[in-house]
């Protein structure tokens, strides 16, 4: 977020009016100049933040009046916006207005005022994400949901661990290049309070969050984060984004308004929990630290630590970036729907086989099959030959077969017998000579 | 609205013309006689805060809610009819 890194004057003035919009101030005037909305940018949006010294307590409880002051000041605004204010300002909410005459007046702006309030619920419900969630968006909203899914919240613990210290690091490299401006916007970026770690060294920070946070932290075995802060501060190169930063920092600060309502025992017995996922990656990192490649010096051992530490953490993340993790630490994905089963739409497409079964059965058959010009072969053989007894048959007239009869059994033979034998002979001759 | 009422079928049935805000279904003397006190003394004076409102049902509710102060039965019967006539005759 370049929030952070420039001077609220170098920013434009839709820039600016989105800034307030987004932080819940009542906009200026539409022609009032730049400076007044740079004055509102500081006194509302940089104060707030810079402001975030004291406890958790105290600035939740002053982040909560701050909206409902402004909440009431946008409410009143209606009357005093001129008529095309008005329409500008309905049409922000999403409702075209007709014209605004002094009839139609009074109903458009009851209008706006039920929108920003019914806007407003919204908001206070939403008190946790603030105003500024709306402009970060996807890989908080999974933080979120998984805050909302389960309230124990010993699985988010790993994660604040971690990215505490990792945000940590952030900081501090990017206070390097300029010192000064960024003191403030550092500060800005974390809506509770954490010390400036300038002045604290590694060891003492280290601790600071576990005691925050769990109110014990004294028995805690702080070893992985203790590296993790001092290699930090040394470490410049690497292409993390600072809005990434503020995400992980913002779902860290939901996270502990959640677990503050827990009472001491059951955070011990998350933090214990919660650890587990760390160690495998320290551990890690200390047998890569082992091999030959770094010098036995404290300091580089540290400063290379932290860049195999990275990695993991970022795949680890990717992996699991869409599914919400569970407690049990296993992680399940929604089943596919059954394509356009029950009259339900296709929502995904099988990917298509190269044939269908049916038509490779079919080929299956045809190989069996024998080829057609042989078939037509065949059955001209046959049509032929069918043909051939046909004639032979017309021809012949049973006298082949009478004369088989005869010559079975001659023994019984009669005078008619023999009579009926010279008269087919007879015929057979007569036939022959035709 | 299942069935409607008598003096809405004869509101809807010919151009308004110069009929008085009570020929309004759902606006009876009482009613009249607040949006007469407000200068609504015709039924195509609230016509035109009909049409001026963009014809939309929520913001003619509320207007006749503020105006003369009907109830949800008033509001409806009366926007009912004003619909009704604008799509016949407008």
């Amino acid at each position: 977020m370049s929030l952070f890194v420039e001077d609220p004057a170098h920013f434009s003035k839709s820039r600016l009016k989105s800034d307030l919009v987004a932080h819940n101030v009542a906009l200026p005037h539409t022609k009032s100049r730049k400076e007044v909305y740079v004055d509102l940018h500081l006194k509302h949006i940089v104060q707030k933040n810079a402001g975030d010294f004291s406890s958790d307590d105290e600035d939740q409880e002053q982040d909560l009046a701050d909206k409902e002051e402004e909440e009431d000041a946008k409410i009143l605004d209606p009357n005093t916006l001129t008529d095309d204010d008005l329409k500008a300002a309905l049409l922000e909410h999403g409702v075209k207005a007709g014209p605004i005459v002094a009839s139609t007046r009074a109903l458009y702006e009851n209008k706006l005022r039920r929108l920003q309030q019914s806007e407003g619920q919204g908001h206070v419900n939403g008190v946790e994400k603030g105003s500024e969630a709306a402009k970060e968006e996807t890989a908080e909203q999974s933080n979120q949901a998984q805050q909302g899914s389960s309230k124990n919240g010993d699985f988010v613990y790993p994660q604040c661990f971690l990215l505490s210290s990792r945000l940590r690091v952030h900081a501090t490299r990017k206070r390097e290049p300029s010192p000064k401006r960024n003191l403030g916007n550092v500060i800005k970026s974390s809506e509770q309070s954490r010390p400036p770690r300038s002045q604290i060294p590694g060891g003492i920070t280290k601790a600071s969050p576990v005691d925050q946070r769990s109110g014990l932290g004294s028995g805690f075995p702080s070893g992985p984060q203790s590296v993790l802060s001092n290699g930090g501060s040394s470490i410049s190169s690497q292409p993390f984004s600072i809005t990434l930063m503020v995400e992980r920092r913002k779902s860290l600060s939901s996270s502990t308004d959640t677990e503050r309502d827990l009472n001491g025992s059951n955070v011990q017995e998350h933090w214990s929990r919660s650890n587990r996922p760390d160690k495998p990656i320290v551990d890690m990192c200390t047998v890569k630290n082992q091999s030959p490649y770094y010098t036995p010096k404290e300091s580089p051992y540290k400063q290379k630590m932290k860049p195999s530490q990275e990695p993991v953490k970022d795949t680890f993340k990717e992996m699991f970036s869409n599914m919400e993790s569970s407690p049990t630490g296993m992680c399940a994905t929604r089943r596919r729907p059954i394509k356009g089963a029950a009259g339900r739409p296709v929502q995904y497409a099988y990917p298509d086989t190269p044939t269908s079964p049916i038509t490779l059965q079919r080929r299956k058959v045809e190989r069996r099959l024998v080829p057609i010009h042989i078939q037509i072969l065949v059955f001209i053989i046959v049509a032929c030959l069918l043909y051939i007894i046909y004639v032979c048959v017309e021809d012949n007239s049973f006298s082949p077969f009478v004369a088989l009869l005869d010559s079975l059994d001659p023994g019984s033979e009669s005078e008619e017998g023999l009579m009926l034998q010279a008269e087919i002979q007879d015929t057979a001759v007569f036939s022959g000579q035709e | 609205m299942s069935s409607t009422s008598q003096k809405h079928k004869d509101f809807v049935a010919e151009p308004m013309g110069e009929k008085p805000v009570m020929a309004l279904a759902g606006i009876g003397e009482v009613l009249g006689k607040r949006l007469e006190d407000k200068g609504f003394d015709k039924a195509y004076v609230v016509l035109g805060q009909f049409l001026v409102l963009k014809k939309d049902e929520e913001l003619f509710r509320d207007w006749l809610k503020d105006t003369c102060s009907a109830n949800v039965k008033q509001q409806g019967d009366c926007y009912g009819c004003l619909k009704e006539w604008c799509d016949a005759f407008l």
